[in-house]
């Protein structure tokens, strides 16, 4: 099999909003520094299509006092994404928003609206708003331009499968999503930024993978190759819920300005009666199984109603969408004849499955020296992502001062395994194609340990998930390295499927969105705590531990 | 299912290939109108669209199971 041997000081996988700004910072202190992507950076990543809200602290607009900012903001979905992190880590991401916000907009990303910021959405009524409406449809271009302005090389089209690493890290290797040529990577630093997990519960269209509010080629690829290297993983086996429209599975539920109700017009929660441009209808944020809720419960559906809503919100709203990545809601409104002012749009409870981390101290460095994560691996969101990206770029530089050149020399065994592996895909005449496979992996997911959780459901489950493993492994057959790269991604899959089942079986109590019917109370003793899995000498390890910070 | 590429104004300039996050156009020669080789990949981003250097070239075809319910008045 070919290769391709590239050697820099700081590797990033994965080029979404995070790994290109640990990328530029990186480079803007002098490292030399490689973006692998398994995409294209232009366009990929959950920031790809673009964004509209940034979580951003301004003294002169929230006051002088940060606090009452992170409160506020806690109080918002935000607690679900932040709440495991620890308050230290949260409060060093808010400090530094409006550093990054001024960058941005000097980069040619627009923050200001007529001179002014202007914050919107995802807001209380009467209380604080967080998030910086800004003009985010250029966003990745116009990172990576930056990136290039930089010198930072860019490879495209490389899907990085493990990291190389013994005491610390060493490397990384890929393979060529066009091609099949194998990359070896030798760097001081590795930034994992590969996103959040999709495609590991079933998606809104039955037996369709792809129809997803975020990217369906998000797969969990970082934290299973931190995993494998030895790196921790946390609350695997928590699950994200999000709410959209119906069926056109889309993130910015924000960005629409009406009013939650039901088939009768009454408003669903208690936040607004009529459609509110500077907030937003807040209720699923509080509990965003409510949609869910009222359908099961016979109160369905749950619609969002712009009716009411005033011409220059009307204007703004329409202004904001494809910003956010909405045009092709938008076209497809404008094609089916549906005017928003009158007609109500259905939304649902989107199931994204699980949540989770890579476990990072406060400069986002890993249990493995040398190795990183950010962005989704850490929390979700732009604002998240662009901050820690930029730190993480910093702290990998200032590792390097202080660390030995790393040892690469378990690089070729690495190489020879993945090799084997993808030539045995490709040569097989049958055998079951990804897809095949994946619905297989979100079947077993979404029956036992979906929704509803018991130790007999999970038990079983797991049993069925190791027969499917066994087998997929014998037989799962690619047609090219496109197909190569998919059906790698659902390897990774399993074993994250793997990890959820495990973490459930740990996690003896119902918290959030994970319901033990064997286990109903929400044990206060686990309050402040994470579930951490990891490998100790090729076997799973977990163990619970205490956020500090 | 999405996209469709109007052969007639395509410039064949390769840029939606190289944009597509998901490659849905894999395989696709240089210098041609791309080909569409995974449709059912697509995540409707809207990239190849915002790549295209004539508008109107690229349309997205959003699916029937992906129909937006809305209630009429």
């Amino acid at each position: 099999m070919e290769t391709e041997h590239l050697k820099c000081d700081v590797l990033c996988v994965g080029g979404g909003i995070g790994g290109l700004m640990g990328a530029i910072r990186a480079s803007e202190l002098g490292a030399k520094v490689i973006v692998a992507e398994k995409g294209n950076v232009m366009h990929s990543g959950k920031g790809g299509g673009g964004c509209d809200h940034f979580l951003c602290y301004i003294p002169e607009v929230h006051g002088t006092d940060m606090e009452t900012y992170v409160q506020e903001m806690m109080q918002t979905q935000q607690l679900h994404n932040f709440d495991t992190l620890g308050m230290k880590r949260v409060r060093t991401h808010i400090a530094k928003t409006f550093d990054i916000v001024k960058l941005w907009d000097s980069w040619g990303i627009p923050t200001r609206q007529n001179g002014k910021y202007h914050f919107a959405g995802h807001a209380f009524p009467g209380g604080l708003r967080c998030l910086l409406k800004y003009e985010g449809r250029r966003q990745k271009p116009i990172l990576t331009e930056q990136a290039r302005k930089r010198k930072v090389q860019i490879v495209n089209r490389i899907m990085v499968f493990d990291v190389i690493a013994k005491d610390a890290v060493a490397g990384a290797i890929g393979i060529d999503a066009r091609t099949g040529k194998i990359f070896t990577f030798e760097a001081g630093a590795v930034i994992l930024g590969t996103g959040a997990v999709v495609r590991l519960y079933p998606a809104v269209t039955p037996g369709w993978l792809n129809n997803n509010a975020t990217r369906p080629s998000l797969t969990g690829d970082g934290r299973l190759m931190a995993y494998r290297a030895g790196a921790e993983l946390q609350d695997v086996e928590m699950r994200m819920l999000h709410v959209g429209p119906k069926y056109f599975a889309r993130f910015g539920q924000a960005t629409w300005v009406g009013v939650f109700r039901d088939p009768q017009d009454r408003a669903i929660g208690p936040f607004v009666t009529r459609p509110e441009g500077l907030y937003g209808d807040i209720t699923p944020e509080v509990n965003k199984a409510l949609f869910r809720d009222h359908w099961t419960s016979g109160r369905g559906p749950v619609y969002m109603d712009g009716r009411g809503i005033s011409d220059k919100d009307y204007r703004d709203m329409m202004h904001w969408f494809p910003h956010e990545g909405l045009t092709p809601v938008v076209e497809h409104m404008k094609e089916e004849g549906i005017d928003y002012r009158k007609n109500p749009v259905e939304f649902m409870t989107y199931d994204h499955g699980c949540q989770g981390r890579i476990v990072t101290n406060e400069k986002g460095e890993t249990s493995l020296k040398g190795l990183y994560a950010i962005g989704e691996e850490l929390a979700p969101g732009v604002s998240n992502a662009s901050v820690f990206g930029w730190l993480c770029g910093e702290h990998a530089v200032n590792y390097l001062k202080h660390s030995n050149r790393p040892d690469a020399s378990g690089m070729k065994e690495q190489v020879a395994e993945k090799a084997s592996l993808v030539d045995k895909m490709l040569n097989r005449k049958d055998g079951a194609d990804w897809r095949e496979v994946n619905i297989a992996l979100q079947q077993i997911m979404q029956d036992y340990a979906g929704l509803l959780r018991t130790e007999a459901l999970l038990q079983a489950g797991s049993a069925h998930l190791a027969r499917l493993k066994r087998k997929a492994y014998e037989i799962i057959k690619a047609g090219n390295q496109h197909e190569v790269m998919r059906a790698l991604e659902v390897l990774n899959l399993i074993e994250m499927g793997d990890l959820v089942f495990m973490g459930a079986l740990g996690r003896k109590e119902t918290r959030g969105n994970h319901v033990r019917l064997d286990y109903p109370l929400t044990n206060p003793r686990m309050n402040g705590k994470v579930h951490i899995q990891k490998k100790v000498n090729g076997k799973p390890v977990s163990e619970w531990r205490t956020i500090t910070g | 299912m999405p996209p469709v590429i109007d052969p007639d104004k395509c410039v064949r300039c390769g840029r939606c290939v190289d944009a597509c996050p998901e490659d849905v156009y894999f395989g696709s020669r240089k210098k041609h109108v791309p080909q569409v080789t995974y449709p059912q990949e697509c995540a409707y981003c809207n990239g190849c669209v915002e790549e295209c250097p004539v508008e109107g070239t690229i349309t997205l075809r959003i699916p029937l199971p992906m129909m937006l319910l809305y209630k009429s008045t």
